[in-house]
């Protein structure tokens, strides 16, 4: 299958990364083209395009430039989230790194839409390289005059902020890196109100996906129609897929929505590293279900298949694993990363997270017992949904997809616990 | 927390209420007679949403919702923790996620007895904990400030009190620190708790993580009696709740009053609550610096008699409402003397505050000073504390030049400390008799030591009867300590002594402070409305305590 390639057609050319060279090769004449346009136009044509949000939750991007409020007296931000840091997501790296301008320009056709004159780009603390790039870069277009005041004559003017995180996964919520950005401790936010009322200093304020913001360019060049050509119905164009794991050419790959996983596996990723059998996926970073190989049959990498398997595309970190690997150890690995990076403000993740942690530890390390499969499923039915942001959600995700798909690799850790401590007592 | 005056119809567990629109369902429920328990939420502080207890289900929301962030809005149907049970398990749980780590240390903790883990835990869980893990170390005892003391352990991260200094006191001392369940409240490196209103932080702490220092373990809370009454540090008239063990004030707290001092008091008046109660009493009445009895004195008093004689009254504005009242009828029926004769007034001396404390501490030391006013001591003017002070000043000068030979000082602190200077002895001493109804014994107090008689009174703290604040609002003053043998309240001295004296000014039924009010409500125009029912914890204004209004004039009311 041939897919286009709308986000990486030039990164792997060297020189992407100058502003002569990317305008060479056809950068900079969407946003001229966007300037002579109405916004509303422009919103609406993102609308057509069935662009969907790439950061993870997928929610359509020009439905969230519809919720800001006009005239309000108030400027408009725009937020670039690039605080990628979800486990085995690295997709937006390769844009910030290899093609930094896409990403800018990115960036200026929705700060045009929206209205807003001050566009922050927010970058995961540890991306040190990329946003010496993205900072590279956004030099260089303030320098030709593409950034600041009066933008191609036009009158628009817009500030570009690079700006790095301090390291917390949180900050990728659109509430905690707003908190964050105005300075304060990288917390999310209780909502209502959502940040597109009241955002960013009490602003209208919108967070997009960095893959979300590059895709612009191409859909306002091409047209909606063109964009949504692509992909299935309800899942249009092509999405960026970080795959890692037990494989043999990890890397970043952009598919066309609707591609069959194993064929993705087999073809782009190269199949399965020293040709050992396939025994899980996770699809769209740790805080989706992991898939048992026997259920990716029939399944492509699109919003409704996904769900319709019981897991989510999210964010595009796709992790591979083969039959060597021990789920339990794997499950610790993630709900470690997790209980490491609540935030702690509201109870039930401040406590719930490293409680299952300890749990899952406890039978990994040969302390299970019996009872903890049911208590892990009653802990983490109670911190879904039952926190200020997603994070609660996301946290109980792998353990309970694990537990529940491989029940027999916990069970056996469980049990051989049990028969050393009955043997123990009988010493 | 009421967004416009628009009423709306909300349904809580089957009971409608109507709110003005956007009122939080906390404050909803609590109308429609369901608590729905919450840590974080405070109705003064801004909505953190942290603690996650006060879940409700509110219809056509696909998840649970915390009350305390969801206003009302018209035809809102709320299931709380009665008639849900999915609410109920999520409370259930938040309160198991609570406790995982908390050191449940409640045998040696101040906060036992009136603790939100506790009562909620009880209330709404009530279950074993399933969590067999260890526990998270965290910092323990660890001093914020001079008055307070944290501990980590205890600490369930609501963050009251970073949200009271950061929103209130505007000094912003604390924050939370570290992340996930590493953390904890901390004071921002170089800053210490110290603000006028530090104290406050204990009472907002639902649970013992922050103490008061010097009132740590110094008692069970369910081994002391609390009391409801206000605070007498200056005339902002603070509501408080005072726990009272073998005769000593151990431990004191503000007390919700929206009208008053939402939930917050000042450290002078916390920490200085038993500050009113002199080391050496008087515990009998002595003459000419003697040991006496009370023929003795009231022989001794008979100069008070109205008489040619110029006199001069000066009042405490410790005395209650009903004091002031006796006083002043004492001052007419005995002395001769009404109160546009100019020679009566009540103690005060403004002092000045620092920004903080304008926000809630008054430029006075005079918790009765309003009395004044309402007793015509001072006209009508807007200023009146700059009047009372005046007339104070004016009063107190006719005694040091001498002129005044007919000296009355009506309760302890009826002359500033800081006004006994050597001519005031020296006119108190010249008079033809000058007559002390204090509570400090003379030997520790020159201004009674100056006096010819002096009659052993109380003290504020061992009187019942009403108090006028700043606002004219009529609070009760509640006994929190028993009066040393021997000694009685001024309205019983002075009444005592005039029908020694041979003048009565109280009906001979009134024998006790409840009749005192019933009398003074009965001969008062302006108060004729009130009641101590009426007043209850919360108090009313003077307004409505006059006549005719909703009239519960009833005397079984009282």
């Amino acid at each position: 299958m041939k897919h286009l390639k709308i986000l990486t057609a030039n990164v792997h050319h060297d020189d992407q990364i100058e502003l002569d060279a990317y305008e060479r090769r056809g950068g900079y004449q969407a946003i001229r083209k966007v300037l002579k346009m109405d916004p509303a136009e422009v919103t609406a044509e993102v609308k057509a395009s069935g662009l969907r949000g790439r950061g993870g939750a997928g929610f359509p991007t020009g439905v969230k430039w519809g919720f800001v409020p006009k005239n309000t007296g108030k400027p408009i931000y725009l937020l670039n989230n690039a605080d990628e840091s979800e486990p085995g997501t690295f997709k937006d790296r390769l844009l910030m790194e290899r093609d930094p301008h896409l990403v800018i320009e990115g960036m200026m056709i929705a700060a045009w839409a929206l209205g807003a004159n001050w566009c922050c780009a927010y970058i995961r603390g540890e991306y040190s390289f990329p946003a010496l790039m993205q900072q590279r870069a956004v030099d260089q277009a303030y320098e030709k005059g593409y950034l600041g005041k009066n933008i191609f004559g036009s009158g628009f003017d817009l500030d570009i902020v690079v700006h790095r995180g301090a390291g917390a996964y949180i900050c990728g919520e659109e509430t905690g890196l707003i908190e964050s950005l105005e300075g304060n401790k990288g917390q999310p936010r209780i909502k209502p109100p959502f940040p597109a009322v009241v955002g960013l200093y009490g602003c209208p304020t919108v967070v997009n996906n960095t893959e979300t913001l590059a895709a612009l360019p191409w859909i306002m060049l091409n047209g909606a129609s063109s964009y949504n050509s692509i992909g299935t119905e309800k899942s249009t164009g092509t999405k960026l897929f970080s795959a890692s794991g037990h494989i043999k050419k990890p890397g970043v790959y952009e598919v066309n929505m609707g591609y069959p996983i194993l064929d993705f596996i087999n073809n782009e990723c190269g199949g399965m590293r020293g040709d050992k059998a396939l025994k899980a996926v996770i699809t769209g970073g740790s805080s989706v279900p992991v898939l048992r190989a026997d259920e990716l049959e029939g399944v492509t990498l699109d919003y409704e298949s996904c769900m319709e398997a019981g897991t989510f595309v999210g964010s595009g970190g796709f992790i591979v694993m083969d039959e060597t690997t021990d789920m339990v150890e794997a499950c610790l690995n993630l709900q470690h990363f997790y209980s490491h990076e609540s935030c702690g403000q509201c109870t039930p993740c401040r406590e719930g997270a490293h409680w299952v942690e300890k749990i899952v530890g406890r039978i990994y390390h040969g302390g299970g017992s019996s009872s903890d499969l049911s208590l892990i499923g009653d802990v983490t039915k109670q911190i879904a949904g039952h926190t200020i942001c997603p994070f609660g959600d996301a946290l109980v995700v792998p353990v309970q997809s694990f537990y529940k798909k491989f029940p027999e690799e916990f069970n056996e850790r469980i049990d051989s616990a049990l028969v050393s401590q009955i043997g123990n007592t009988h010493v | 927390m009421s967004e416009s005056k628009e009423l709306v119809t909300v349904t809580v567990d089957g009971t409608a209420v109507q709110v003005p629109k956007g009122t939080n369902l906390i404050e909803v429920a609590r109308k429609a007679g369901v608590e729905i328990p919450h840590y974080c939420y405070h109705p003064n502080l801004s909505i953190a949403g942290n603690c996650r207890m006060c879940q409700v289900q509110v219809e056509g929301m696909p998840k649970l919702t915390i009350a305390c962030n969801t206003g009302a809005t018209d035809g809102m149907v709320v299931r709380t923790q009665k008639v849900s049970e999915d609410v109920a398990e999520a409370q259930r749980a938040t309160l198991e996620f609570l406790l995982i780590n908390h050191p449940l240390d409640c045998t040696v903790c101040d906060q036992a007895g009136h603790c939100k883990l506790q009562d909620y835990y009880y209330e709404y869980n009530g279950r074993a904990s399933r969590f067999v893990e260890n526990k998270v170390n965290k910092i323990k005892a660890e001093p914020v400030g001079p008055e307070v003391i944290y501990d980590g352990e205890r600490c369930i991260v609501c963050t009251r009190c970073v949200r009271f200094c950061e929103e209130v006191t505007e000094t912003s001392e604390f924050g939370v620190f570290n992340r996930g369940d590493k953390s904890v409240i901390g004071i921002h490196p170089g800053a210490e708790l110290d603000n006028p209103f530090s104290g406050v932080v204990v009472d907002l702490c639902p649970v013992g993580a922050l103490t008061h220092r010097r009132w740590r373990f110094n008692t069970r809370i369910w081994y002391t009696q609390e009391v409801n009454t206000v605070c007498t540090g200056c005339s902002t008239g603070c509501n408080a709740k005072v726990a009272v063990r073998d005769g000593k004030i151990v431990q004191v707290k503000a007390r919700l009053n929206e009208d008053v001092n939402k939930e917050w008091m000042c450290d002078e008046g916390r920490y200085g609550f038993d500050r009113f109660q002199p080391k050496h009493r008087v515990v009998g009445p002595i003459v000419s610096g003697m040991d006496s009895d009370w023929t003795s004195a009231v022989n001794s008093s008979k100069a008070l008699l109205g008489g040619e004689e110029p006199a001069a009254v000066l009042l405490s504005p410790f005395l209650t409402l009903e004091e002031v009242w006796v006083a002043m009828m004492f001052a007419r029926d005995v002395m001769g003397l009404d109160a546009a004769s100019g020679n009566i007034a009540m103690q005060l001396r403004r002092r000045d505050l620092s920004k903080l404390e304008q926000i809630l501490v008054s430029p006075d030391y005079a918790p009765n000073a309003r009395a004044a006013q309402l007793f015509g001591l001072c006209g009508n003017e807007e200023s009146w504390r700059e009047a009372v002070e005046r007339h104070y000043e004016s009063v107190l000068k006719q005694i040091s030049s001498g002129s005044a030979k007919r000296i009355l000082l009506v309760g302890e602190g009826a002359v500033a400390e800081a006004d006994c200077d050597a001519a005031l002895v020296k006119g108190l001493r010249s008079a033809s008799v000058s007559l002390a109804l204090c509570a400090s014994h003379p030997e520790s107090d020159p201004v009674a030591a100056a006096c010819s008689v002096v009659l052993p009174g109380r003290t504020v703290h061992e009187k019942n009867g009403v108090m006028l604040n700043r606002d004219a609002r009529l609070q009760r003053l509640r006994m929190l300590l028993q009066g040393p043998i021997g000694t009685q309240p001024e309205w019983m001295l002075l009444a005592n002594l005039a029908s020694g004296l041979g003048k009565k000014i109280l009906p001979a039924e009134v024998t006790d402070d409840r009749g005192l009010f019933r009398a003074m409500t009965g001969s008062l125009e302006s108060l004729s409305g009130a009641t101590l029912v009426r007043i209850g914890d919360s108090g009313i204004e003077l307004e409505e305590a006059a006549g005719g209004k909703d009239g519960s004039s009833d005397p079984a009311a009282v």
